[in-house]
């Protein structure tokens, strides 16, 4: 995985939480509220938008709340604030879809090597590390070199590298519930194996699998702006909050919204997921 | 604030002599998960010089508060008030400074914990610790106090590590550790209840050993009154935080005052608890014959004697070896089953009785289809008609599934209405309201998850329930019900048990034969009051013997049970045998069973392994 994807998820976020908060779980759940508004947010992007986001709508590089454009313009003349929400939009999707998709196969391969063990953990846990050991940078430009830069692409060039990183987790998790007696006595009581997966098994995986998934839908935030500030993401003019800092970052000294704004979008995703992501697993501890 | 003391028992409330320590109308309240309760409601109670005073209580009732207050060791995260006074020599532990406190806990002060392995340091060799208790860095001293609590070859044993010591051995250090330094009170909060009995006897005779030689005084707190009448002078009954009986031992035990202790007595299982009659297929003596001709009489002695030697679960020559880490970190075997050859007869009870690594579980979880790794016979019912009860009731529930969901897995295929009219039936046959029907094993106490774990093995009677030690982690008083519950049951459906037990007296109570198990074989099986009041093998007498209970004197059984990697050879018990012989080292001897050859023809055989067991003398058993 790349250096983006292990960067430090919780530290700091949980530090600003308690230093806020206290002890209470108000912050978390505001955290976890956040989270969902965001989501509102991306679904209702395209209604929100004051201006199209791909069409020049005004003059070029318009300061902020110049011509009713209330984050101006970018170096074409596009509305700042459409584009950004659009960009959010893709990027917030998109992240929740990758950890969507790494969750389920993490899920079907870390459960199926963590009930049985054995042979079968053995073989999906190599095959796992394998995977592991791709960099998402590197499959993104194999990817987008061989089937053309787009979002499904993109797509699935984070999910080949990021599912691993779910099984691994859900994998040990699994084995610790399997080793407690009530699997035992779940066999005993005439249970099928695929019963006692769903049943006795996954439900004690699911508070460590979303507090997981949700501290890593920033960091998949993070990974897609990086991809697409690398221009592998989608072609233009497809707004993209990492591709249009990349492409305006000459601007930096004469017109610094342009660049600043996009990219301090990625970090307000990022940090609402880092939150979000502390906020569950304290309501988790909570509640025991 | 109240004195708890009932008046009638005041002249045994004061010990004689000098006091060591005092708690003068204690009051303990402590706070957890920001809920504030009041633990100990004032507690008077003196502890003289040199006298050994046991504290008995249930979970829950303040006894291992009360020790850590008098340790001065309550945490700061708890947030204690404490009222009245806690004393040792002039020093109220209760409110005096940090420093002082530990200068009184050095000089004055020695401790002994449940558990060993969490109170000595795992990265420290013991003798160092040993030393470093007695303010020493002399090898020489650790290996006098080692001495002391009789660790067999200290020198041997002073670097190694805590995990490297049996239980029995860990307990011993830290009791070293305790008497360094000439402690005045040892205080030790249920210092044997993680060990076999056997090895439970020898920790609560080398405590007492102590006392005699040290001359300290002794708080030996614990759930059983058994293991306190065995040591202690006087005995404070405490519950739910109040001191409700206090006397000396005798007093205790026969003329108790209070209604809890005399429940607790009336709840405590022994050797003489009556039992309720078996429901087990008579015995062919019993068969009434009267009136009939000298040939049918035959017939019906004959069915009597078939019906009662049906076996439903035999077992020929089953092994069961495992692979387990070895000291070089190398994978070696681990023989948990030796050769096991013996029949379990329909309709009764068995009980397999043995320490800790005698094979005892891995026995029930082979018939229970759980261990695959077995080779010889084994002869069973269909695996749908074995149900099994596990030690540990809350962890064998799933966590987050209701009772209903619970019970219902064990019922597919079965419509809906008869569903719900078997799961009525099944609570109320076990004695749980059928509200429990909602609730997940968090929401329950011990008790009422064992009856849950019993609900669903017998909601469709099985021919075979395995119980693996299901009441070992419950109060007495809670141990009794569930045991007559599950003799009930038995009865009741009409079912063949296998109980599995560490405890002699509980075999007793619930079974129609037992079988002992020693390192992974058979040394004694036989009809349950052959085994209990006429014992053939040594090993059974030292059971026997380790029972706790007033009267019986302390065990004479040497040592620890070796380890089932490197058992000894012969006879695996000589190593630890009174009567061991040299021969029996070597080769097979003792460990086939035969048949005990001087003893009438019942219907049910008594059993032995040891070859010389006809050459020991009777067992004397002190009443």
């Amino acid at each position: 995985m790349t250096a983006v994807a292990v960067a430090p998820r919780s530290g700091w976020a949980s530090s600003v939480l308690r230093l806020r908060a206290g002890d209470s779980l108000v912050s978390s759940w505001a955290a976890v509220g956040l989270f969902f508004l965001l989501t509102v947010f991306a679904l209702a992007a395209r209604a929100i938008a004051p201006f199209d986001a791909v069409q020049p709508t005004g003059g070029p590089r318009l300061g902020i709340m110049v011509q009713g454009h209330i984050l101006g313009t970018d170096q074409v003349g596009r509305d700042l604030l459409s584009r950004i929400l659009l960009g959010l939009q893709t990027s917030w999707l998109t992240a929740l879809l990758i950890v969507a998709i790494g969750l389920f196969i993490g899920m079907v391969i870390g459960t199926t090597a963590g009930t049985f063990g054995g042979w079968v953990d053995t073989l999906l846990m190599r095959v796992t590390d394998m995977f592991l050991s791709l960099p998402s940078t590197l499959v993104a430009v194999a990817v987008a070199a061989s089937l053309g830069p787009s979002l499904v692409n993109t797509v699935i060039a984070i999910s080949i590298v990021w599912w691993p990183y779910y099984a691994r987790i859900i994998r040990g998790e699994i084995r610790s519930w399997a080793a407690r007696p009530h699997v035992e006595a779940a066999r005993m009581a005439g249970v099928s194996w695929p019963r006692i997966m769903v049943k006795h098994l996954i439900p004690g995986v699911i508070p460590t699998a979303i507090v997981t998934a949700s501290l890593d839908v920033g960091a998949v935030v993070l990974t897609l702006a990086s991809l697409s500030f690398l221009g592998l993401g989608q072609p233009a003019p497809a707004p993209e909050l990492g591709a249009d800092t990349a492409k305006s970052l000459v601007e930096l000294l004469s017109s610094w919204w342009i660049p600043v704004l996009p990219g301090v979008a990625v970090m307000i995703l990022s940090l609402t997921a880092n939150l979000a992501g502390d906020g569950i697993r304290k309501i988790f501890q909570a509640k025991g | 604030m109240s004195v708890a003391v009932l008046p009638e028992i005041a002249e045994a409330e004061s010990p004689a002599g000098p006091l060591v320590a005092q708690l003068k109308g204690l009051v303990v309240s402590l706070e957890r998960r920001g809920v504030r309760s009041e633990i100990l409601h004032g507690v008077d109670l003196d502890i003289a010089k040199g006298e050994i005073l046991g504290v008995v209580g249930q979970s829950g009732s303040g006894k291992s508060v009360l020790a850590t207050t008098l340790l001065g060791l309550l945490p700061a995260s708890s947030k204690p008030i404490i009222e009245g006074a806690a004393l040792v020599g002039e020093v109220d532990m209760a409110h005096a400074s940090e420093a002082v406190r530990r200068q009184v806990r050095r000089e004055h002060l020695g401790a002994v914990f449940q558990n060993p392995m969490t109170s000595l340091n795992p990265t420290m060799r013991v003798g160092k610790q040993v030393a470093e208790a007695a303010w020493t860095k002399d090898a020489e001293e650790a290996i006098t106090l080692m001495n002391r609590v009789a660790i067999p070859q200290p020198a041997e044993r002073l670097s190694s590590f805590p995990h490297q010591l049996s239980g029995g051995l860990r307990q011993r250090v830290m009791v070293a550790m305790a008497i360094a330094d000439n402690p005045d009170l040892i205080i030790a909060d249920e210092p044997t209840t993680a060990l076999d009995t056997t090895v439970q006897a020898q920790v609560l005779a080398t405590l007492k050993g102590m006392r005699d030689t040290i001359g300290c005084s002794i708080i030996l707190i614990t759930h059983d009154l058994g293991v306190a009448a065995q040591v202690a002078d006087r005995i404070a009954v405490i519950y739910s935080g109040s001191i409700v009986e206090l006397g000396t031992s005798r007093q205790v035990l026969e003329e108790p005052q209070h209604e809890y202790t005399k429940g607790l007595l009336a709840s405590r299982l022994t050797l003489t608890t009556k039992k309720p009659p078996s429901r087990a297929p008579k015995p062919v003596a019993e068969v009434d014959t009267t009136g009939m001709s000298a040939k049918a009489a035959q017939k019906a002695l004959e069915q009597a004697r078939a019906k009662l030697r049906r076996p439903i679960v035999e077992m020929v020559d089953l092994t069961c070896t495992f692979k387990v880490k070895g000291p070089a970190g190398r994978l070696v075997d681990l023989n948990a089953l030796r050769g096991v050859t013996t029949r379990v007869y329909d309709g009764q009870s068995m009980a397999i009785v043995g320490e800790s690594g005698s094979g005892k579980s891995t026995l029930l979880r082979a018939v229970a289809g759980l261990e695959t790794k077995i080779g010889g016979d084994l002869i069973k019912p269909a695996q749908a008609e074995i149900q099994m009860v596990f030690q540990d009731a809350g962890a064998s529930l799933t966590p987050w599934l209701r009772t209903e969901s619970i019970l219902r897995e064990r019922l597919r295929g079965i419509g809906r209405e008869q569903q719900d009219r078997m799961i009525a039936e099944t609570l109320e046959r076990v004695g749980l309201p059928q509200e429990i029907m909602h609730a997940r094993p968090k929401e329950m106490s011990g008790g009422q998850c064992q009856r849950v774990a019993l609900a669903r093995a017998t909601i469709i009677p099985p021919k075979v329930l395995l119980c693996d030690e299901p009441t070992s982690a419950l109060d007495v008083t809670l141990a009794g019900i569930i045991l007559n519950l599950i003799r009930d049951l038995q009865s009741e459906l009409n079912m063949t048990v296998m109980f599995v037990t560490h405890d002699l007296a509980v075999a007793r109570f619930v079974a129609d034969r037992i079988a002992v198990m020693y390192l992974g074989r058979l040394v004694e099986v036989g009809p349950v009051e052959e085994v209990t009041r006429n014992p053939r093998h040594p090993y059974t007498r030292a059971l026997l013997e380790a029972v706790p209970g007033a009267g019986i004197k302390l065990a004479t059984v040497r040592g620890e049970a070796p380890s089932p990697v490197n058992p000894p050879t012969g006879c695996a018990y000589h190593p630890r045998c009174v009567f061991a012989r040299p021969e029996c080292a070597a080769g097979d001897i003792g460990t086939v069973l035969a048949r005990v050859s001087d003893e009438q023809h019942g219907p049910l055989v008594h059993e032995v392994a040891c070859p010389h067991y006809a050459d020991l003398k009777p067992m004397e058993v002190v009443k």
